[in-house]
């Protein structure tokens, strides 16, 4: 339940008290405070239509006397000559049980409650002066009355009462803590913005807003970082000088590379590519390479048809062994295949030459007359 | 921590009776592996627990531990210029600072790190109030609105801000970020953490201020007393903890 007190008008504050349990209890027990007042700000935001305006009793003796929803039931005997007095108590019948002395007690420290409120409000500014104790003074007067409350109204006049002088305690504190100059962070964000560089744009129309206005350097920061270092005794960072190494294959790679592309410019190599030949199948290479034997040889005869080429020259590349054996096996093709000739010239030193005839076998064993061959082959029966 | 639960202290006998069974080359070692450990650690600025040390690095030469931690600290100071600060006592953590005098310009080579810029403004505001400043006065977050830093927003220098005030400089210990108890809802204060107390020199922050404002030092007469009356105000010493 919330219960909301607005007093007459010459009392400032508004006090709201959120309790979890019904008044009955508040009436009947002796209040205790810290249960009372959990003052939280929800309480204060949330207004309810439970908020009446104190009126001025009619008849009775009550003075002044602030009237809540919480007291509602007690007093139901005052209801007809109450206006407006809205409803709904949960106040059981043992609080109406009210004695004629109880009750000019009640009044009694209804009545001290309120004058230490307006006592502290209207010398706010003498309270305040940290050269006395007078607040202290108000909060031991209030401890002395608190211990004769009974009632939530004067408990609720408690509260306000602290309310009250918890607020001026907090002026005093922050008082207390700004004797000499006062901080002002707007000021320090202005200066701050200035010395990291703000642009500002030249307006006299937005000098109240020049914080929406202009635009730091990229560098801000880093100027403040900066003039930081001067007031930290940070410890440098431990890096290595050189920066730390890459797990990754070292460039060189890509040199040996170049190096390996290179040679297979010239025209006659050292070392075959062994990768060029394991792409190809091993007969397709050698195909190729009896072509280009052949070729050789055909421009050769081309250019000069009548001089026989010397065998030893056309096979032998002097700068590599392993390239005149393949010569040679690649020129045994040649022959085999009929497309170029061996024999012997006067010197009886071995030259090639080109056949013209495709087709050398069935010539060959007519001009020569082979009936048999001599080497049997090893397979066939004996006749 | 519960290494660190198990790690009680050797006594000054034990210590001694550890170090005979080893040779000064492997007492070096350790030594040495513990002033790696922090210098890394040290990078981003997270301090070192005890516990982990002493799992990770130390392990079986535990029994001169503060032999080992000894040495390393006069490694620090006579070597790096270092100081190793002992910054929370009951946890164990520690940080290491610098032993030089803070200079009067920022050093020209190495690069500025813009949050320390930041952490600057915060720590300002929070010792200009006096130590402590509640979130929910607004204080912190208006400030750095107003320096154009939104922590709603993701900024293009130092991205979450909010997670980056309240997270990232809580863990390396420049600032406190703490729950007020009996709050409802949940509210937190700022104040300076550890760190900021081993680190920060609470009289060259006044003196920006004056650079500022264009003001004394002494006209914020609190502060000044602050700065300038303990012996300790500004820095941490190596065995107690520092004074709020």
């Amino acid at each position: 339940m919330c219960l909301w007190l607005n007093f007459e008008k010459n009392c400032v504050a508004t006090l709201g008290i959120c309790t979890n349990k019904t008044s009955s209890i508040l009436t009947t027990e002796a209040v205790n405070r810290p249960f009372l007042y959990p003052v939280s700000k929800t309480c204060f935001r949330s207004r309810t239509s439970a908020r009446v305006k104190m009126k001025r009793s009619k008849g009775g003796g009550d003075e002044e006397a602030p009237r809540h929803n919480g007291s509602a039931g007690r007093r139901k005997a005052d209801q007809q000559q109450s206006d407006g007095d809205e409803g709904g108590s949960d106040i059981g019948p043992a609080d109406l049980q009210d004695d004629d002395n109880d009750q000019g007690l009640r009044r009694e420290i209804r009545s001290k409650y309120r004058d230490l409120i307006s006592s502290v409000q209207q010398n706010r500014e003498d309270m305040l002066s940290p050269s006395n104790n007078k607040l202290t003074e108000v909060l031991e007067e209030a401890n002395k009355l608190f211990k004769d409350v009974r009632q939530a109204r004067e408990a609720a006049l408690d509260a306000q009462l602290l309310v009250v002088a918890t607020d001026l305690g907090k002026e005093k504190a922050s008082q207390l803590f700004s004797e000499g100059t006062a901080f002002d962070p707007t000021a320090f964000a202005e200066h701050l913005l200035s010395f990291m560089g703000l642009n500002r744009l030249e307006d006299d129309e937005d000098e109240q807003q020049n914080t929406a206005n202009g635009y730091l350097p990229q560098d801000a920061w880093h100027r403040l970082a900066r003039r930081a270092e001067c007031c930290f005794r940070t410890a440098p960072s431990f890096h290595y000088m050189m920066g730390s190494f890459y797990a990754e294959p070292p460039p060189p790679k890509q040199r040996i590379e170049r190096q390996r592309k290179a040679p297979s410019k010239e025209a006659k190599r050292i070392m075959p590519t062994q990768l060029k030949k394991m792409e190809e199948s091993q007969q397709e290479a050698t195909e190729k390479e009896v072509e280009r034997i052949l070729g050789y040889l055909k421009s050769y005869y081309q250019d000069d048809p009548t001089s026989p080429i010397s065998y030893y020259e056309f096979v032998i590349d002097p700068s590599s062994f392993s390239r005149t054996v393949e010569n040679i096996f690649h020129t045994s093709f040649l022959i085999r295949d009929g497309l170029a000739r061996m024999y012997l010239d006067e010197e009886k030193l071995p030259c090639i030459g080109e056949m013209i005839l495709l087709c050398p076998s069935q010539e060959l064993i007519d001009a020569f007359d082979i009936k048999d061959s001599i080497i049997r082959p090893p397979n066939t029966q004996n006749d | 921590e519960d290494d660190d639960a198990t790690f009680t202290q050797p006594s000054t006998s034990q210590v001694q009776r550890g170090l005979e069974k080893l040779t000064p080359a492997q007492v070096d070692q350790k030594t040495a592996e513990v002033v790696q450990y922090f210098l890394v650690k040290d990078q981003k600025k997270m301090p070192v627990r005890r516990a982990d040390l002493v799992k990770h690095v130390v392990k079986d030469y535990r029994n001169i531990y503060p032999e080992i931690l000894k040495r390393a600290a006069r490694t620090f100071d006579q070597v790096f210029g270092l100081k190793l600060v002992e910054i929370d006592p009951k946890n164990k953590m520690y940080i290491l600072v610098n032993n030089l005098e803070t200079p009067d310009k920022a050093s020209p080579v190495s690069p500025s790190n813009p949050k320390m810029g930041l952490l600057l403004a915060i720590l300002s505001v929070i010792f200009m109030k006096g130590g402590v400043v509640r979130e929910s006065e607004y204080l912190i977050w208006n400030t750095l609105r107003k320096l154009r830093v939104d922590p709603g927003e993701k900024h293009e220098e130092f991205g979450d801000v909010r997670k980056m005030v309240t997270d990232e400089f809580v863990r390396q210990r420049y600032l406190e970020y703490v729950r007020i108890p009996h709050t409802e809802p949940i509210e937190h204060e700022f104040r300076w953490g550890q760190r900021a107390d081993a680190e920060v020199s609470k009289a060259k922050i006044l003196e920006f201020m004056g650079e500022l404002h264009e003001q004394d030092p002494k006209t914020w007469t609190q502060q000044y007393r602050q700065a300038h009356s303990l012996p300790n105000s500004s820095q941490a010493s190596t065995s107690s903890s520092s004074q709020r």
